[in-house]
């Protein structure tokens, strides 16, 4: 598999359409492209190999959600790109850890990426994420497994009638109704609480 | 009439786009005429679309952990067999093999390198001030008892003022003695004629080498020839070779003790010049009763130490030696007396040359400034070199 993705190198825009279209080895490579990079970084200004790894993960998150969205435009390359996401994710944790109180030691000189946007953006979507995972902690059974059933894995509501054991469709569906409404309420409250 | 849940449903099947051509239409021309609609579909569709994009990431991240999981466990088996190297491993980054504890100390360093610098730097600075303090304190203290202050004169502190003025006066560099000048100071007076001194033992305590230094300039190298720390006196004599005599000393040695009230005087160096002070003997006995001592009113200062003490009829009655600093104008002097039974020890033994004290008091009955005229060329300043 490493061998099959190493022997294919793809150009930034190459990168960019083949995630745009789901392409997983795609992904892989990207990953892997520029994880040294990453690693080394955060391992320079006092972080461990596993804060490394987190850093890295959540900024490729950052790019991966903009590309699979279609609203990345990238004014510079994707190494670019990730390492000023990376430095600011990695910028965040530190002064949350609170001891930081120095300079950065940077590799390249920072430049206008266009990711402070991206990760505002990006925040607010965790933030909304994090009420929607609270909302469905919240629900209970058999609610949260009938709407993760639908909405993310996908399944058809004839699926969900087996599995669940209701008598008709018509049943699932009703119950499934209920459940969004609850999901509803719970997720609009809690996300007004939550804004900061 | 379409219920909630109908319209749920129906919100479903447009996401999923399963509605046909005309009712999809239908739907998109109702969702614009009517905003309660619009309003209840996008509240659907909000929630909807993030629970979907909330699975998107759950399911993301689930990739990349694998990814991660992958590289992780490539790297582990590279590390056993030290094989191919992959295009996108590290070479590009030098790695460092460093050891377990080493690793550890690395993270712990980095993470309190700052706290420690502040930690260690006020260590240093505590210890620095520290040692100061008690090496300024101890200096200061050495010779002397709580609240009693000796009288010798630490000439390095005064020294540069007296550079600035002679420079200002003379508008050229000053003399090369200068250089010379002892650590400390204080002030002697003849013992007898052929070249023996008294001083306070605290004035050359320490001393490496002494310099007696008259009125007029003359300069005479001098040594200690007997020290009584208790009653704190000094005897000198000059070394060199070019001296002949100081001449007939005009006062003379009181073997009894001075009445209490006398009128007694002083002078002394506490400047490079000479400075007479007055006052009366107030009491018979020194600081915290030492009966070796007097009590004296004069103002006395640092270089006043070693000093001559007269009485009216120019009868030397005692040596200045120190003050209490928390007593109003408290000088003490030690009694003549002792001095006078500190030399008849010395000349029964026998060592060195014989005593040969001033006998004739040539004072008595001249005014205090033909006194004084006649005293100041055997009052000397005592130089002390460390």
């Amino acid at each position: 598999m490493a061998k099959a993705t190493a022997s294919y190198s793809y150009t930034d825009d190459e990168f960019v359409a083949a995630i745009r279209c789901g392409d997983d080895r795609a992904l892989a490579q990207l990953y892997r492209l520029h994880l040294p990079m990453i690693s080394h970084y955060v391992l320079q200004n006092s972080g461990t190999e596993d804060e490394a790894k987190d850093v890295y993960q959540e900024g490729i998150m950052v790019f991966y959600e903009k590309v699979r969205d279609g609203s990345l435009e990238l004014s510079c390359q994707i190494k670019t790109y990730l390492y000023a996401v990376c430095r600011r994710l990695w910028l965040k944790r530190l002064t949350e850890k609170t001891r930081f109180g120095g300079h950065l030691d940077d590799h390249e000189p920072y430049l206008e990426t266009g990711a402070e946007a991206d990760l505002v953006e990006a925040e607010e979507r965790d933030r909304r994420f994090a009420t929607m995972s609270e909302a469905l902690d919240l629900i209970g059974e058999p609610c949260r497994s009938l709407l993760e059933g639908f909405y993310l894995l996908d399944k058809s509501m004839q699926q969900l009638t087996a599995e669940f054991g209701y008598t008709n469709a018509d049943n699932a569906k009703n119950q499934k109704y209920k459940c969004l409404v609850r999901l509803k309420k719970l997720f609009f409250t809690n996300y007004q609480e939550s804004e900061p | 009439m379409m219920t909630e849940a109908d319209y749920y449903a129906l919100f479903d099947a447009y996401r999923q786009g399963e509605l046909e051509m005309p009712a999809r239409l239908n739907l998109e021309r109702r969702l614009a005429a009517d905003p309660v609609l619009a309003q209840r579909f996008a509240e659907f569709e909000d929630v909807t679309s993030t629970l979907s994009g909330y699975g998107h990431r759950l399911n993301t991240r689930r990739k990349l952990r694998a990814i991660q999981a992958e590289i992780d466990a490539e790297q582990a088996v590279k590390l056993h067999s030290d094989e191919e190297v992959l295009e996108t491993g590290h070479p590009t980054m030098p790695t460092l093999h460093i050891s377990r504890t080493e690793q550890k100390l690395r993270e712990f360093w980095q993470s309190h390198r700052a706290t420690m610098m502040v930690a260690a730097s006020v260590a240093v600075m505590a210890v620095f001030t520290t040692l100061l303090g008690i090496e300024w304190w101890r200096a200061s203290q050495k010779p002397s008892l709580y609240g009693y202050t000796v009288l010798r004169r630490e000439v390095e502190r005064i020294k540069r003022t007296q550079r600035a003025m002679n420079r200002a006066i003379q508008g050229q560099g000053d003399t090369p003695e200068a250089a010379k000048e002892g650590k400390f100071s204080g002030t002697g007076f003849a013992l007898t004629s052929d070249g023996y001194l008294v001083t306070s033992y605290h004035v050359i305590q320490g001393a490496d080498s002494l310099l007696i230094e008259g009125r007029d300039q003359q300069r005479f190298r001098a040594e200690p020839v007997f020290t009584d720390v208790a009653h704190d006196l000094a005897i000198l004599r000059i070394k060199d070779k070019s001296f002949r005599s100081f001449g007939r000393l005009p006062y003379s040695f009181k073997r009894g003790t001075a009445d209490l009230g006398e009128k007694v005087y002083t002078l002394g160096y506490p400047r490079e010049d000479l400075v007479f002070n007055d006052g009366s003997l107030s009491a018979r006995s020194g600081f915290e009763g030492d009966s070796a001592f007097y009590q004296i009113s004069i103002p006395v200062n640092p270089g006043n130490s070693g000093g001559p003490l007269l009485d009216e009829r120019g009868n030397l009655i005692g040596i200045i030696s120190g003050r209490q600093m928390d007593v109003q104008s408290a000088a003490f002097a030690t009694k003549s007396s002792y001095l006078m039974r500190l030399v008849d020890s010395l000349s029964a033994a026998g060592a060195g040359h014989p005593y040969t004290l001033p006998r004739g008091n040539q004072l008595a009955g001249s005014s205090r400034p033909n006194q004084i005229r006649k005293l100041q060329d055997y009052v000397f300043v005592v130089k002390v070199y460390e």
